[in-house]
Order: structure tokens, then C-alpha cells, then sequence
């Protein structure tokens, strides 16, 4: 045997044995905040989260950023530790309905147009948690969040796909959903559900 | 070209799960790093080339958020490798002491030896996904080795 077949063949029982088995769905779940957005309904989603910060503390000893915000989760408002650390990775930690404490985790890198890569700034992680979000729960109905509002869209989709006009104050989003596939997000018209995933 | 995420999963997680792993040194990581892999993947608007593009670009990520996650001061505490190593089910001890001798390498060495290994990429892939140049990749592999060559039981090559 080979150097390179021991090593793959050592390699192959490691991954079986801590691999755990993934879905789409798991990656949707874990995606949430995660959506694209182009820049002037970012810059006004970003413009509300900033102002809804309750408290920044620069903690310089760890290298990263570290403050209380104020995140929607599953239309109700709550505080929020949100850390970002010096590559741009950031947790945000609250507490969820029924008392647990829950972590969302993001960032690492953005890609530029060139195809470069670089560490997403704080502005960029504040637009992520703003974005809208689309859960699939176990009962089969599908629900779309964004800032205050909880919309209950099981219903409204059609050969697979459901469009969501989204308002929030002078911010007006258009969102395409493909059942259990993605979702795409324009502040100009839906977006045709070919373009994405 | 773009593929669904289920084919992502089918072709790409036990190599982003291996690539994270080596560098992460625990499963738990690992597995989200292929995760936020996926995401980012999913995320980005970028159009590939071909597979092995592709495989590139997934391959940097998962590397780079591994390292991320290995360098947060906020990582949690995680079972020590020590005590995980002896819970896989490695088919000989060869396998074992092989397994445990690559991950006591730097990590420098230990990412091209992988991606040499493993992923049976050429020097200049390496390079590209490193972001190293080809000398680079070239003594890092040679250094890499020479840890190794004690542990290997070559029959062949």
C-alpha cells in the first residue's frame, strides 16, 4: 500500500467516525442571517441596527469587538452579546423563548468582485443579522421574519416557489422563496428564482 | 457553473470534513466549519469554472473558517485529541500511530501534507489554495515527509 492510500484510508475512518450527517435543510437553518442584500437597503437596515445598539465595549485584550445589541429573533426583540473577533467571525448569544441561551455564528470571509477574499467588517456582520429569515418548523409550515413582523407563507407558494413583498418603515425588500432550496432578496423586484442556488 | 447543495454535500463534505479537522483537531468544529462552508457557498454569487475550481474555492474556505475557529478566544473547551484519538476505530496500529503523528505536525506542514495526501492535489493547486507560492508548498511538503517517513509502511511508492 501506498503512502498516500494509508494516509487516505486513515484518513476515511476519522471522517466516518466524526462526520455527522448533513442536509440542506441544516445548512438553511444554520444560513439564517445569512442572505444577499445589495447596498442601499443594507445601508439603511444597517443605519437601524446601529442606532438600536444599547452599549459597545471595545474589548481590546481579546483583539475583537464585543456589545449588547438589539436582534429580532422570530418577530420579538431582544438583547443580544454580539462578539466579533479580529477575522471578521463573530457569535451573537441570546437568550430564546423558552429561557436557552442560543448562539448564531458567521462571517470569516467575504468574497470581493475580483474573486479575493478578505474578513467581513462590523458594518457587514450588522447588515447579516438585519437580514429577513425563512424557517421551515416541523409541522411543514414555512414562516418568514423580518424585524417585527412573523408571516406565516405555507400557503402561498406555487410550483414551488413564493414571492414576499417585505416593508419596514421607507424600506421596501422583495423576497423569492424556493421550498426548501434558498431564497434570494432585492430591494428593486423578486428575484427570478433561476437566478439563485 | 454552480451545483445544489445536496450535490455539495454528496461530492465535497468528507473532504471539507478532513481539511477542517486536520486543522481544528476536534469533530464538533469540524463540522460546523463544513457548515458555514456550505453557507458561504451558498451565500456567494460566484460562478466557477469547472470541478476542480470549485473544489479550490470550497477547500480555501473550509481552511480558512478552520482556522478562524481554531484562533477564536471565545472556542469552546473541546475534548482533548488525546482522549479522541483513542475512541475512532483505526483498523491497525500503523493506522493510529500514523494518524497521531500527523496532527503533532506544525500546522504549516500539516495543511500541504493533507491537501498532497488526501486530496491528491498537484504543488500548484496547493499553492492556489494556500496562497504560498510552489517553492513554499514544495518545502513544506519535503519537511512534512520527513516527519513522516518513520510511520508510513511503504510497500509501493
Amino acid at each position: 500500500m501506498t503512502d498516500k492510500e494509508q494516509y487516505k484510508r486513515m484518513f476515511d475512518t476519522v471522517a466516518s467516525f466524526g462526520m455527522e450527517p448533513l442536509e440542506v435543510c441544516d445548512i438553511m437553518k444554520k444560513r439564517k442571517k445569512h442572505t444577499y442584500m445589495n447596498k442601499a437597503a443594507a445601508a439603511a437596515a444597517a443605519v437601524f441596527l446601529i442606532a438600536g445598539s444599547t452599549g459597545v465595549a471595545y474589548a481590546a485584550n481579546v483583539g475583537g469587538i464585543q456589545r449588547t445589541i438589539q436582534l429580532w429573533i422570530h418577530g420579538d426583540q431582544t438583547n443580544a452579546e454580539l462578539v466579533i473577533d479580529e477575522t471578521g467571525s463573530y457569535d451573537v448569544t441570546y437568550q430564546s423563548e423558552n429561557g436557552s441561551t442560543e448562539t448564531l455564528s458567521g462571517g470569516g470571509v467575504a468574497i470581493e468582485s475580483d474573486g479575493s477574499e478578505r474578513a467581513l467588517t462590523e458594518e457587514e456582520i450588522m447588515e447579516e443579522l438585519s437580514m429577513p429569515d425563512v424557517e421551515y418548523e416541523d409541522d411543514g409550515t414555512v414562516w418568514v421574519y423580518y424585524y417585527d413582523q412573523k408571516m406565516n407563507v405555507t400557503d402561498s407558494f406555487e410550483d414551488g416557489v413564493c414571492y414576499v413583498k417585505l416593508v419596514h418603515g421607507e424600506e421596501t425588500l422583495y423576497m423569492t422563496i424556493k421550498y426548501d432550496n434558498g431564497y434570494s432578496i432585492s430591494p428593486d423586484k423578486y428575484p427570478d428564482p433561476k437566478s439563485f442556488n | 457553473m454552480r451545483q445544489s447543495l445536496e450535490e455539495l454535500i454528496e461530492c465535497y463534505q468528507k473532504s471539507l470534513y478532513a481539511a477542517a479537522f486536520h486543522i481544528c483537531k476536534n469533530a464538533e468544529d469540524a463540522n460546523d466549519v463544513v457548515q458555514d462552508t456550505f453557507v458561504q457557498y451558498y451565500t456567494t454569487k460566484k460562478q466557477f469554472h469547472d470541478e476542480e475550481h470549485l473544489k479550490a474555492w470550497l477547500l480555501r474556505v473550509a481552511i480558512n473558517r478552520a482556522k478562524d475557529i481554531s484562533r477564536s478566544f471565545w472556542r469552546k473547551n473541546k475534548i482533548a485529541l488525546d482522549d479522541y484519538i483513542n475512541e475512532i476505530p483505526f483498523e491497525s496500529r500503523e493506522e493510529y500511530e500514523l494518524f497521531e503523528t500527523v496532527m503533532k505536525l506544525p500546522e504549516k506542514y500539516r495543511n500541504v501534507i493533507h491537501l498532497y495526501y488526501y486530496e491528491d492535489l498537484s504543488i500548484k493547486e496547493i499553492a492556489e489554495i494556500l496562497r504560498i507560492t510552489e517553492g513554499n508548498v514544495k518545502m513544506r511538503l519535503s519537511r512534512g515527509r520527513s516527519f513522516l517517513r518513520d510511520v508510513f509502511k511503504e510497500e509501493g511508492s
